[in-house]
């Protein structure tokens, strides 16, 4: 036991920084790597369910007419190994989200990136990226 | 008195600054003397970093060419399959079908093992799986239907837990989907070997023995971390596949914005 602990404390600070692909299915069956999505808005509603999180931002266009964009994230089961809760992402927050666009066209895309008003970075999604240091969003 | 808390602490200390344990006493086992294999582990889909707060990070893994063995005529083209656009044949997971056995155990979520005296049972957190395999020195039987996770029958060599395992449907054999999609056939025999390295860490080996496709057997080194404070979650991939083959379906909030 103890020796556990020693092996433990040795990989403090060891936080992992690598890199989950696809969890549930190809990427590429879904959504268009060709088309990258960048958007700001504020966060309507998130769906902490499998196979992956989803969450809904209403982005307002110069027109006045207010889009509501959906983003899919990582399955919830291993954001929460990774330190990510349903928390993370709250109706009212307004955020930066980058992604990929959904093959269909529609207002849907994939959101490896996630960045708050104040510039806070948040990984969400289940595609390449590297997790940021307070990913956990504390 | 004061001796003896002194002595204590030493041996703490002495403790705490210990290499890793590689001592086969120190692994757990059974009643029948088996080691134990039993607890919910981060399997080969995680990149290995047991911490104070299991920060194991699951990560997609796939098999790697180069442990492949060299392909028989017309095997490379049965593997290596280019991807169609159909999301059935490229990868059937998009639909909630079946990740199947052996990419159900590079993937990257959790696997809960049970071992009971002639069993060992397999819990798989991803698409709730599951494997029963009977170690009481059974064979496979005859006339197998082919399915998803196979027929497997285990046995013991030595500290060693071997799995054996046929019957397997042709099917996706790992998540590599870069431009081509890898087929078994259904002439697939797994073997996995569990073996203890230190008590929360275990070795699996996996050989591929496909002989309509390779020349010969090969197979490649996994490890798994025990993580005594994780449960499986629940996944049910029908819950909210919204996008399925990149058809998405409207959500309750994006048809209000209409």
């Amino acid at each position: 036991m103890k020796t556990k602990l020693a092996v433990w404390a040795a990989s403090l600070g060891l936080v992992a920084a690598a890199v989950p692909a696809f969890a549930h299915h190809a990427f590429s069956a879904e959504y268009d790597s060709t088309k990258p999505v960048k958007v700001k808005g504020v966060v309507s509603k998130l769906e902490w369910m499998n196979p992956h999180i989803w969450f809904y931002v209403d982005v307002a266009e110069e027109s006045g007419k207010v889009t509501t964009w959906g983003f899919s994230g990582g399955p919830p089961g291993m954001l929460m190994r990774r330190g990510i809760t349903k928390d993370v992402l709250k109706p009212g927050d307004v955020i930066i989200v980058e992604g990929f666009r959904a093959k269909d066209g529609s207002n849907n895309a994939s959101g490896g990136n996630v960045t708050f008003a104040d510039g806070r970075k948040v990984f969400a999604g289940a595609a390449e990226d590297v997790v940021p240091k307070g990913a956990n969003g504390k | 008195m004061r001796n003896r808390f002194v002595r204590l602490w030493l041996i703490l200390a002495a403790g705490a600054f210990a290499q890793p344990v590689s001592n086969r006493k120190a692994i757990p086992r059974a009643a029948d003397g088996k080691p134990d294999f039993s607890g919910v582990w981060a399997g080969p889909g995680f990149t290995h970093k047991v911490g104070p707060h299991d920060t194991d990070t699951p990560s997609v893994t796939n098999f790697d060419p180069n442990n492949f063995a060299p392909y028989k005529p017309g095997g490379e083209a049965l593997f290596l399959q280019k991807l169609t656009g159909d999301v059935n044949h490229d990868d059937p997971t998009a639909h909630c079908l079946p990740d199947g056995f052996p990419r159900e155990v590079l993937s990257p979520y959790a696997t809960e093992i049970l071992e009971q005296p002639g069993t060992v049972t397999f819990l798989y957190e991803y698409m709730h799986f599951f494997r029963v395999v009977a170690t009481d020195g059974r064979p496979h039987p005859k006339d197998l239907d082919l399915t998803f996770m196979g027929d497997s029958v285990g046995r013991w060599e030595g500290d060693t837990l071997v799995i054996d395992t046929i019957g397997l449907k042709p099917w996706p054999i790992d998540a590599f989907t870069t431009g081509l999609v890898r087929y078994h056939s259904d002439a697939l025999h797994v073997i996995e070997r569990f073996q203890y390295l230190d008590p929360t860490t275990v070795s699996l080996e996996m050989t591929i023995d496909d002989p309509k496709i390779f020349t010969r057997p090969w197979s490649q080194n996994f490890q798994m971390k025990l993580h005594p404070t994780w449960k499986l979650f629940e996944q049910i991939c029908e819950e909210n596949n919204r996008c399925e083959a990149g058809n998405c379906k409207p959500a309750d909030v994006q048809q209000k914005s209409k």
